[in-house]
Order: C-alpha cells, then structure tokens, then sequence
C-alpha cells in the first residue's frame, strides 16, 4: 500500500475549521482545485454511506464515498470510487485536533491506496501536494495564517 | 473521570523531539516538576512494563508504568501505580505528530482519572498545566524550539 501523509496548523479555532470542512459536500466551498459536486440519491451530505461526485477544475470527475465521520474526534473517513488516477483501494482521512495553547488547530490530511509501484511516487507527491497541501493552504489563507 | 487534554506546537523536528520524550526514565533530565527518577528491577527505559520511581521536587515519590511505547507511531502510553496525590486510575497518552508543512512537531498529551469529588478542577489544572504545559515550555527551551 502507498501511504501519503500531510499535516499543517490551520490559525483557527479546531470547531471553526470544522465548520467548514464537515459538509461533505462542500468541497467547491473551500478547496481551490473542485469546480463543482453534488451528492447521489438526494441523501444528506452526513449520512454515511452518501456518494459525492465532484469535478476538479481539469474536468475530471471523481465519485466519493463517506465512510466515516465523527463530531467529536473531528475527522472524516472516505474512499474513492471512480477517478481518473490509476490506484485502487484509495482511503483517506481527514482530521483536526485542537492547539490547547495557542488555540489554533493542527490538521493532518492521510490517504492509502494500491497502485503500479512505478506510478507511486508521482501519485504520492502529486496527491500530497496538489490535493492535501493545496487544501490546507487554501484554509490557511481563509483563516488568515 | 477527569479528562485532560494539553498541546502544542514545537518548532522542532519529530524526531528531535520523539528522542527525548520517548525515554520513560529521562523526565528528571528535562521536566521542571521532577527531581530524581530509577527504572525498578533492572529493566531498560524503553522495555515495555518497565516501571519508573520518581521523586518530585517538593518531595513526593511516585510510580508509574509504561503501558505502550511505540516508535512507529511516536507515541506512549502509561499508568500511576503509586501515589500520594488522590488521581486514581490514572492512565496518560502521548502522541508526536510531524507537522509536515513546516518540519515542527506537534504534540498531544491527555489523561483520564479518578480523583475525590470536589477537586476535578483543582487536580486537572495541576495535571494539565503543571505537568504538561510546563512540560511543553521545558522541551521547548531545550531545543530552542
């Protein structure tokens, strides 16, 4: 399994941050590279078990499943079920926790998948980069880190 | 049951950090609350079930054993077996996370206890602020961090 792995301090509350983010459906909202998503069957976005399909800004669709999600660890489980990269298995997890001193939040941002082990560094850096730090840095500006 | 929970932010690297804290024996090099302390019977710092009696600087002796210690994921867990301070049942977790946007170290430290009905507030803050936070500020100045 390939593993990607990023982290980051979001200058804000754990619960603001949460706010934002928790709608599975709100990607569009706050990630900078997702033009648009809809979530299947009319189910609610909290619902476990509900699918988003979203497109990136490239026009590409992907479909998401939440797999898990948790108002009180504040963190959100899901895994893909179509996209354009050529891995399989692909899981990820999304998850704050709160800075008791400063008051800020630390945000760690993971994912696992199968893939061609030629193809796993560029979809490792790619992935990290792009989509994870890509994320966190947009929530960072929102903020005002 | 009292729950604590105190972290920080160090601008240090995990690994910097993790060498310190991962030894269960070498608290009385670097925490401010912590006079002497011996690992009993002979056992090594980082062996699973080995036990640590301390003695405070204002003159208390406790015990404490070390329940998980795990390099993977840079994190401990261990218990009070004796004490003279009513926190019963006691069980601390620490958990070092790189925070991978800024090559600095995020660190959680919580507990739960039992303590006498009355003084929940008094014992947390003990806890969470003269153990922990002052346990932070002391990594913290020892690596410049």
């Amino acid at each position: 399994m390939a593993r990607v792995y990023v982290s980051s301090v979001i200058p804000a509350e754990a619960s603001r941050v949460w706010e934002r983010i928790r709608d599975f459906n709100a990607l569009p909202k706050w990630h900078p590279r997702i033009r648009d998503s809809r979530i299947e069957d009319a189910l609610p976005s909290d619902k476990i078990g509900c699918i988003r399909s979203f497109h990136l800004q490239s026009g590409d669709n992907i479909r998401e499943q939440l797999v898990g999600m948790s108002d009180y660890d504040l963190f959100v489980t899901y895994v893909m079920l179509d996209g354009p990269q050529p891995w399989s298995d692909y899981m990820a997890t999304l998850r704050l926790t709160p800075v008791t001193d400063t008051g800020h939040c630390f945000a760690e941002w993971s994912a696992e998948f199968s893939c061609d082990p030629r193809d796993e560094s560029d979809l490792v850096t790619g992935t990290g980069r792009n989509v994870f730090q890509g994320g966190f840095d947009a929530l960072k500006r929102h903020f005002g880190g | 049951m009292v729950h604590v929970v105190r972290s920080t932010v160090l601008e240090a690297p995990v690994e910097a950090v993790w060498e310190i804290v991962r030894d269960f024996n070498g608290h009385d090099r670097w925490h401010p609350v912590v006079a002497t302390s011996q690992v009993e019977r002979g056992r090594v710092t980082d062996q699973v079930g080995a036990v640590r009696r301390f003695r405070l600087e204002t003159g208390e002796e406790l015990r404490e054993q070390l329940l998980t210690l795990s390099d993977a994921e840079m994190s401990m867990t261990y218990c009070l077996l004796d004490t003279p301070i009513p926190l019963l049942n006691y069980v601390a977790h620490i958990r070092l996370s790189p925070v991978t946007d800024g090559d600095a170290t995020f660190w959680h430290w919580e507990s739960r206890f039992d303590t006498p009905k009355g003084r929940e507030a008094e014992l947390g803050a003990a806890v969470g602020d003269g153990i922990y936070v002052a346990g932070f500020e002391a990594i913290r100045t020892e690596l410049g961090a």
